[in-house]
């Protein structure tokens, strides 16, 4: 490979929740890629991707604002980095559901007064790391071993779903987080529940479901024997960390279960300075499980 | 309503609801040939008065009355987990989008208000801000919705988190995104879109 190939660079739509809820998950991405020396440079303007709300209820206008979102990227240079799963199968969504509607096509480029421009690569961080990057490379970039962590990797809804969509996965037995955080040296445990729902946005509506069903996937986590829980979804990872202890409350079990997004744990491995992972941002501290295994 | 009689004949059953989802979601209605796969992987189910097979079984015998009424359509999580495990290839999360869509835009008689007033009020927040104001869209959902106290207690410890960001400026480019929503509404009063 010639050192110039290795030089990779991505245009970036964090989405709103790593500007609000998630910063930690926007802070570890940008310490983890200045650390593997990937450029990332954020989209000026990007707007919300209109998340499951826009779609549930009017499919022209997700469409729309995902197809303005797409424009606005080729302002900066490199296929399309995306943080959130939400946003990342949104945006996935458009770019195919486009292509092959032409109706859609029209209505939509009416909307916004453009001419389409639907082409970049759209990738989620996974794929970058695991395809673009290599694991080889990530095991090699490795300052701090995660080895005696044992991490569920979940996957939630969006990553691998719908089947036709995503192409980042097989779409009922991915591996792909389990082979990423692997490379680090962390143990990923087999569980149950890394593919099932977590009550989404019902949080805001109705958490009654969100604490059934995340509850249920930190009970699995429990049972399959894991230290903590890994997750690529600012959604996920609300409904499992922050209402944690509101799951512990209603279902009078202690889980005391770290949530992390994947990158905190992979800059952690990649000697990425804690102060910039955003640890102290959890509901439920990582810092006893950390420093149990030698890692704080 | 879940298990009175139902009485088929060409008066109580509409036909042409079950192509206007067909149209609108793209996936076939008629394909389902009832193995339920669908709502054996559904995490909504519990909460649901109509699993989703059933609703497809409703809308196949024009049944759409019952499904529209009901909170199911809007209990769905659009998790796409019956979408990847048809074996026919009927797409159920886009048909449950459709059916969604037909019972916003009819302003319908659904008995599920809180989930369609967290829509509108995240769908509000885009064409106000261009992002997601989260702290805004949590009080005032709380206001609307008459849970005042709803989540008070997390309040505290996510501001202390850094998680609350409280002050949120508009994109930039409001202007352009006010249009996107101003032009969809233009293609649907001249009825060229749906």
């Amino acid at each position: 490979m010639t050192p110039a190939k290795n030089i990779l660079n991505y245009s970036y739509y964090p989405g709103c929740s790593l500007h609000a809820s998630a910063k930690e998950y926007d802070e570890s991405t940008r310490g983890l890629f200045k650390a593997l020396k990937i450029g990332l440079h954020e989209v000026p303007d990007w707007l919300c991707c209109g998340a499951t709300p826009a779609h549930n209820v009017d499919e022209l206008l997700s469409l729309s604002l995902c197809a303005k979102n797409l424009e606005l990227s080729n302002k900066v240079d490199g296929d399309l980095a995306v943080a959130c799963a939400a946003c990342f199968s949104r945006l996935k969504v458009t770019q195919h559901r486009l292509a092959e509607n032409e109706e859609k096509r029209h209505q939509v480029a009416y909307a916004l007064d453009a001419p389409l421009a639907l082409d970049k690569p759209v990738k989620h961080l996974l794929e970058i790391l695991a395809a673009d990057f290599g694991l080889d490379r990530l095991a090699a970039a490795v300052q701090k071993p995660l080895s005696g962590l044992r991490v569920a990797c979940y996957y939630g809804c969006l990553l691998t779903r719908p089947p036709d969509v995503p192409e980042l996965d097989d779409c009922e037995d991915p591996s792909i987080m389990e082979r990423v955080i692997g490379a680090t040296g962390a143990e990923t445990v087999s569980w149950s529940h890394r593919m099932e729902c977590c009550g989404a946005n019902f949080t805001l509506s109705r958490p009654g479901v969100v604490l059934k069903l995340s509850g249920e996937i930190l009970a699995s986590a429990k049972r399959g024997g894991a230290d903590c829980i890994m997750v690529a979804c600012p959604l996920c990872h609300g409904n499992l960390d922050i209402r944690q202890k509101e799951i512990e409350e209603a279902s009078g079990r202690h889980y005391g279960m770290p949530v992390f997004y994947m990158t905190q744990l992979l800059a952690l491995a990649a000697g990425v300075s804690t102060s910039k992972l955003g640890f102290g941002s959890m509901m439920v501290s990582p810092e006893p499980l950390l420093k149990a295994k030698n890692l704080l | 309503m879940k298990h009175s009689k139902m009485t088929l004949s060409a008066e109580t059953m509409n036909l042409g609801f079950v192509k206007k989802v067909e149209q609108l979601s793209g996936s076939s209605v008629r394909r389902c040939f009832q193995c339920g796969k669908c709502s054996a992987g559904c995490p909504m189910r519990s909460f649901m008065e109509h699993p989703p097979n059933r609703i497809v079984r409703l809308l196949q015998l024009g049944q759409y009355e019952r499904v529209l009424a009901g909170r199911s359509i809007w209990y769905c999580a659009s998790c796409e987990t019956c979408t990847t495990r048809c074996p026919n290839k009927v797409d159920l999360a886009a048909i449950m989008d459709a059916l969604r869509k037909l019972s916003w835009d009819a302003q319908g008689p659904s008995k599920e208000s809180l989930v369609q007033l967290a829509n509108r009020l995240f769908i509000d927040n885009i064409r106000t801000y261009g992002r997601q104001y989260e702290m805004r869209l949590a009080a005032v959902f709380n206001l609307k919705s008459g849970k005042l106290l709803k989540d008070f207690m997390l309040g505290p410890s996510l501001f202390t988190k850094g998680k609350l960001k409280v002050f949120h400026k508009k994109n930039r480019n409001i202007g352009e995104i006010e249009r996107i929503f101003s032009r969809i509404e233009e293609l649907r009063r001249k009825g060229e879109a749906t």
